[in-house]
């Protein structure tokens, strides 16, 4: 059996210092916000800016291979504090934290950055940057702990960052709403890992990661099967996984760089990190396999038809995160480790790119986030083009961009794994994608700009649900409706690993890739499958054209761009009721969770407590009350009564006495 | 034991009877010195016993149980006449089963 | 004589308060944060020192005897730091009085936590019912909550009082808080036991026994709430350990099964009917009767880290229990209402108040890193181990609901648009601020290292820990 001691031991600066970092800012941030004012967001911009040289200067330890004895210590560890006994706290950083860590920090800067043009003129510019390093922090507390209770920490305080950047704008009741239902679905995924803790605890005694891979063996097949379960209801409801998925679209409440950073990029991958840091768990529950990469291939599909079918720029990119994000655990799932994370690393650029570039064109629009709304963007907004069209390149597969070869990966390690059915799945969701990122693509920046063009002429029927905030004004750009540098530069940045990071897996078993994370996963034999991975890579490059051509022929033809109006108007007049609900699985959670919560309440409050309850308390009282008048009937005041009832009794004692010989023998 | 003329049963049995006579008196009579004359007798009836057994059994215990019921039947028919005047100060007639200010 | 002050100062100021003539607000604070303040200081400096002084001989032993237990050492801290920052947020009318009522209480709940007599114990059992009997009277919505909650505790009362006779009886002393020698046996001790028992779960209180409590929660002022929930609550539970697992361990583990049951359905029955209080006040007590239904749970698991976990939630619930009502009490001021329908969007206005109510909060539904996350996690884990899998189960859905709950609390004031006609008035004053410091920065601290609550484990806690057979391993 393998043994899985984690890291090697010792003394880490840099670790501890990109750690902290983003807790000191968030801390003055958040403390002397009204004093910082407009430099709260250079200064924690600096201040991730540090972490993320930090991270780049423990690559070495990260990456480091010590054999001592039996083991090969991977990655660096540096113990903290002991919490309470039994349970110890330390950090880990290995090739998949770290990872991790430079998508978070790195990504995270050029977000930051992204926010100080964004966030511009905002009333709490200072809290909103505090919440930001906020998060960073608590993601790399999940990211970065040696153990699941530090990670279900960092678990819990990035749904708490999630929730606040959520409800940012807490006057509004949509976002506060969201941010809420985001924050209760999360909890009930920390409770599935508490869950997995207790067991785990139960079983193994311990809760460091080391310890429990180290006793996989020693787990019973059925045990080990409850412990994924558990830790994967938790993932699924951090990575939007069906039917935890949700709170997702919702979430987009949040300022655009949140939902770049936190619901695209980092935060909701982390159960594709979970999954991955388990392996050594999933790798001997086959079970548990089949489960989470059967989730995670209805996750895609699901995400990618609900794609097709928004008019909210932000939902559009918000369910095709959820169906990217199905892909992943999809990889993961089934033991395609290093296609999974790939995935996830190719992802964060391309979709937070893809974020920043709508918001971009949200800022230049006043909030306008409705897509049936905008349209002729490419002559207004020309960067914009140039970025979402690389990222709508990249997410789609187009080979030489990022996306084809991690989605590739997935894709392929699906059947490699011996799962055809969700090989079929990951094709066909491939064209899907296809078809509604060029959808969205060709409706935002062809054709004329339908920004005049009455809401209702287009379908809109309720402009302040469907995202359309033509009045709302949270943030003063008006002076500069061209988005300031700030927020160009950090694309433009993004654009270079959006292309090329996907070569870092070229060369399959060589690549730089499979080297990086060599002692990382455990190693599967795998069956040579019938279909070849360049077959592989040309089914889905078809897929892809058709789904492209499809999103052509409706949106981008001559003649589609001339009745775009007339379009538009009768298909979201005409959209299917099961996709205008997004298959009811809202209305099914409301129902079976929420509603009933309420009437048990309820039932409890109204009823059982001051009826029941108090009605046996009262009947106490009442049968006392009534004893009491029964008595009460013997006090007539008539006092030769009472003297008659006082010789009854002397009487009925002589009696008793005469008949018994009153105990004198 | 000393000698007795008269038997002992006799004095229970005599004692019964005034004992007795007092409860029907308590009992029936609604005037209320009636009542107390009837308590009296009650009382009587058991100093009666007192004596007489006090006698039989030649132990002094008797005696000075039966002065203290003197006393008590001394205390309890001054408070009682005290009560009835008082009642008669106001009602200007005094009946047993009018004064029923205590019923429950 | 420093244990012996403890008890006593609070009182006997209490009494003079009631009785001088000087109706300043701020002096009647000031002098009662000064002896809240000394009963601090004096806790810390007296720690296991001990006084006695004989008061029975016959029928059994019994002693003037105070002194702290390593379990009560922490209760007197929680209640001396919970007095001080509800004394210093103490803004009502009739100041005097129920500064006085306030002083009394803490002292009449100090002689309970340090009596390590149980005829002592008894005796500060109802002394600590007057005080809020009388401030429900005098400054409460109705009277008859005063009566429903003078009537249930000192039933409860009467129970232990008669058990705490029997006890005496059947051993010979009272004198008997905190040793580890006393095992009781024979066939009256389940009566005694359930004595016992009975004023426990009233207290705490325990489902079906918790009718008194959301009124009393919601109609007492919120200085004296914050105390009483945080600390008096804990009475009970205190006693379940102090006295029935340390002297009845037997009958507590046979009775296991009913105190789980007890404990898992005030644990949902209250989370339930939380999610749908539309009184602030009250959404906060129901969550106390889900919240001590857990501990209830881990003390009748008999298992060394639920107990562990036990002391740590019991603490971690005064801190964030008190901050609540505290809190709500600064917006019932303001605003003059606690319905959740009506208020709305304080958050703008009031940032600070703001923030103190969120971090209360989410301590309250278990956020990690902060203190109530620890208790709930340690308890669940050690339930799960002692073998109670359901329960553990069951306790899970709580954690959502009260994430559901409390976050509904806090944005139903906070957040949301701005309502037009409530009285929007100032943010945290600074007295209002350092009332609220203490009990948020203990919260956090202990989420972040509750390693201070676990060491005494070791050493001091051996009293409970030697009966706890058949623990973990």
């Amino acid at each position: 059996m393998t043994h899985y001691q984690m890291g090697n031991p010792g003394s880490y600066p840099y670790l501890l210092a990109l750690w902290l970092l983003p807790l000191v800012g968030a801390i003055v941030a958040w403390a002397f916000g009204p004093q910082l004012k407009r430099l709260a967001g250079p200064l924690c911009s600096a201040l991730l800016g540090a972490s993320f040289v930090a991270t780049l200067l423990s690559w070495h330890d990260a990456t480091q291979s010590v054999a001592t004895g039996a083991a090969n210590l991977v990655g660096a560890h540096q113990a903290l504090v002991s919490w309470i006994p039994g349970f110890n706290f330390g950090l880990l950083l290995d090739p998949l934290s770290l990872l991790w860590t430079c998508i978070i920090t790195g990504v995270g800067f050029l977000i930051h950055v992204y926010s100080i043009g964004y966030m511009e003129g905002d009333n709490a510019f200072a809290r909103f940057f505090a919440y930001l390093n906020f998060f960073v922090f608590a993601m790399l507390t999940l990211v970065l702990s040696d153990n699941f209770v530090g990670l279900l920490v960092g678990w819990g305080l990035v749904g708490l960052a999630s929730y606040f950047l959520i409800g940012f704008w807490f006057y509004k009741p949509s976002a506060v709403a969201a941010a809420r239902k985001a924050f209760v679905i999360n909890v009930a995924g920390d409770v599935g890992i508490m869950f997995a803790i207790f067991m785990i605890v139960a079983s193994v005694h311990s809760i460091s990661y080391g310890d429990v891979f180290g006793s996989v063996g020693s787990l019973s097949t059925p045990w080990l099967l409850a412990i994924c379960i558990c830790l994967f209801i938790g993932a699924a409801a951090k990575s939007a996984q069906v039917p935890l998925h949700t709170w997702l679209p919702d979430a987009m409440e949040g300022p655009t760089p949140v939902s770049a950073l936190i619901h695209a990029a980092t935060m909701v991958t982390a159960g594709v990190y979970l999954v991955a840091r388990c392996a050594p768990l999933w790798s001997q529950s086959p079970d548990a396999q089949l489960l989470v990469g059967s989730i995670g291939g209805v996750t895609a599909l699901a995400g990618a038809i609900l794609g097709c079918v928004q008019w909210d720029i932000k939902r559009i990119l918000a369910y095709s995160t959820m169906s990217q994000i199905g892909y992943m655990i999809m990889g993961v799932g089934v033991g395609a480790y290093e296609g999974g994370v790939a995935h996830f690393f190719t992802h964060a650029f391309f979709k937070a790119q893809l974020f920043l570039g709508s918001g971009i064109i949200i800022h230049a629009l006043a909030n306008e986030q409705d897509v049936r709304r905008m349209g002729g963007l490419v002559k207004k907004l020309p960067f914009a083009f140039v970025a979402m069209l690389v990222g709508v390149l990249a997410i789609c597969g187009i080979p030489g961009f990022s996306g084809s070869f991690s989605k590739d990966a997935v894709i392929y390690g699906t059947l490699q794994h011996g799962h055809p059915v969700l090989y079929a799945v990951g094709i066909l969701t491939a064209g899907i994608t296809a078809y509604y990122m060029f959808r969205l693509l060709f409706v935002t920046f062809l054709g004329a700009y339908r920004g005049e063009v009455d809401p209702s002429d287009l379908g809109i029927r309720h402009p302040e649900l469907a995202g359309t905030h033509t009045a709302h004004d949270d943030h003063g750009h008006d002076a500069h409706h061209a988005p300031a540098w700030l927020m160009n530069v950090p694309v433009g940045i993004l654009i270079v690993p959006s292309i090329l990071a996907g070569w870092l897996l070229f060369g399959g078993e060589n690549s730089p890739w499979a080297h990086f994370f060599a002692q990382q996963f455990p190693q599967a034999t795998l069956a040579t499958p019938a279909v070849s991975e360049m077959t592989t890579t040309l089914i889905v490059l078809a897929c892809v054209a058709i789904g492209i051509a499809i999103a052509w022929r409706r949106y981008a033809t001559r003649d589609a761009q001339d009745t775009a109006v007339e379009r538009l108007r009768t298909e979201s007049v005409k959209m299917p009721a099961i996709l205008a609900n997004a298959f009811y699985f809202d209305a099914a959670l409301d129902l079976v969770f929420v509603r009933s919560s309420q009437l048990l309440g309820t039932l409890f409050g109204r009823l059982i407590d001051p009826q029941v309850i108090d009605g046996a308390v009262r009947e106490t009282a009442f049968s006392a009350q009534w004893l009491g008048t029964f008595v009460r009937s013997f006090q007539t005041g008539l006092v030769r009564a009472y003297a008659f009832i006082l010789v009854l009794g002397v009487a009925c004692f002589l009696v008793y006495y005469a008949v018994t010989a009153g105990g004198l023998h | 034991m000393l000698p007795m003329s008269v038997p002992l049963l006799d004095y229970v049995a005599l004692s019964s009877v005034i004992f007795f006579i007092g409860v029907a008196g308590v009992l029936i009579r609604r005037n209320p010195l009636i009542v107390l004359m009837s308590i009296e007798l009650m009382f009587n009836a058991a100093n009666l016993l007192f004596m007489a057994f006090s006698r039989a059994w030649a132990h002094n215990a008797g005696h000075i149980f039966a002065f203290l019921v003197i006393t008590v039947a001394a205390a309890e028919a001054a408070i009682g006449l005290a009560i009835v005047v008082t009642v008669f100060r106001t009602a200007r007639h005094v009946d047993v089963d009018d004064v029923a200010l205590m019923k429950g | 004589m420093l244990v012996l002050s403890l008890v006593l100062v609070p009182i006997v100021v209490g009494l003079a308060l009631l009785v001088v003539r000087n109706e300043n607000p701020t002096m009647s604070r000031t002098i009662g944060a000064l002896v809240a303040l000394y009963t601090l200081v004096a806790a810390v400096a007296s720690h296991g020192s001990e006084w006695s002084y004989r008061w029975l001989s016959r029928p059994f032993e019994a002693s003037f005897h105070f002194g702290d237990t390593a379990i009560s050492y922490w209760l007197v801290l929680l209640l001396a730091i919970c007095t001080l920052c509800a004394i210093l947020a103490t803004n009502v009318p009739r100041q005097r009085a129920f500064i006085a009522q306030m002083l009394l209480l803490e002292g009449a709940m100090l002689g309970l936590f340090l009596a390590r007599d149980l005829l002592l114990f008894a005796l500060f059992w109802d002394l600590m019912l007057l005080p809020v009997f009388f401030t429900l009277l005098g400054w409460g919505e109705h009277v008859a909550t005063a009566w429903r909650y003078f009537i249930y505790n000192f039933a409860g009362g009467l129970c232990l009082l008669l058990a705490t006779a029997a006890f005496g009886m059947l051993f010979g002393s009272t004198d008997v808080i905190g040793r580890s020698d006393v095992h009781l046996v024979g066939a009256w001790v389940p009566w005694i036991f359930w004595g016992f028992a009975i004023a426990f779960l009233v207290k705490t209180p325990v489902w079906p026994l918790h009718t008194w409590m959301p009124l009393t929660y919601s109609d007492t002022p919120s200085p004296m709430v914050a105390v009483v929930s945080a600390v008096q609550s804990k009475g009970g539970l205190y006693g379940l350990i102090a006295i029935g697992m340390a002297f009845m361990p037997d009958y507590l583990k046979a009775y296991a099964g009913i105190f789980v049951v007890l404990g898992v359905i005030s644990l949902l029955y209250g989370a339930f009917v939380a999610v749908t209080q539309n009184d602030a006040k009250r959404v906060v007590a129901y969550s106390s009767l889900s919240h001590l239904g857990l501990i209830v749970i881990a003390l009748a698991s008999f298992n060394a880290t639920a107990l562990q976990g036990a002391v740590i939630y019991i603490v971690a619930h005064g801190l964030f229990s008190a901050a609540l009502f505290l809190i709500l009490g600064f917006v019932e001021s303001r605003e003059e209402t606690r319905s959740l329908v009506r208020l709305g969007g304080l958050g703008a206005a009031n940032p600070r108040l703001a923030g103190a109510l969120c971090i209360a909060a989410l301590a309250a539904l278990g956020l990690p890193g902060l203190a109530g996350f620890v208790g709930e996690l340690v308890i669940l884990t050690g339930i799960f181990q002692a073998g109670f899998t359901i329960p553990a189960i069951l306790a899970l859905i709580p954690i959502v609901l009260a994430s559901a709950y409390m976050l509904r609390l806090f944005q139903g004031i906070m957040n949301g648009p701005e309502v037009p006609d409530l009285p929007v008035r100032r943010d945290l004053g600074w007295l209002e601020g350092l009332a609220l410091a203490p009990l948020v920065l203990a919260l956090v601290v202990l989420g972040v290292n509750p390693h201070a609550l676990t060491t005494f484990d070791a050493s001091a806690y051996n009293a409970v820990a030697s009966t706890l057979q058949g623990g973990t391993r």
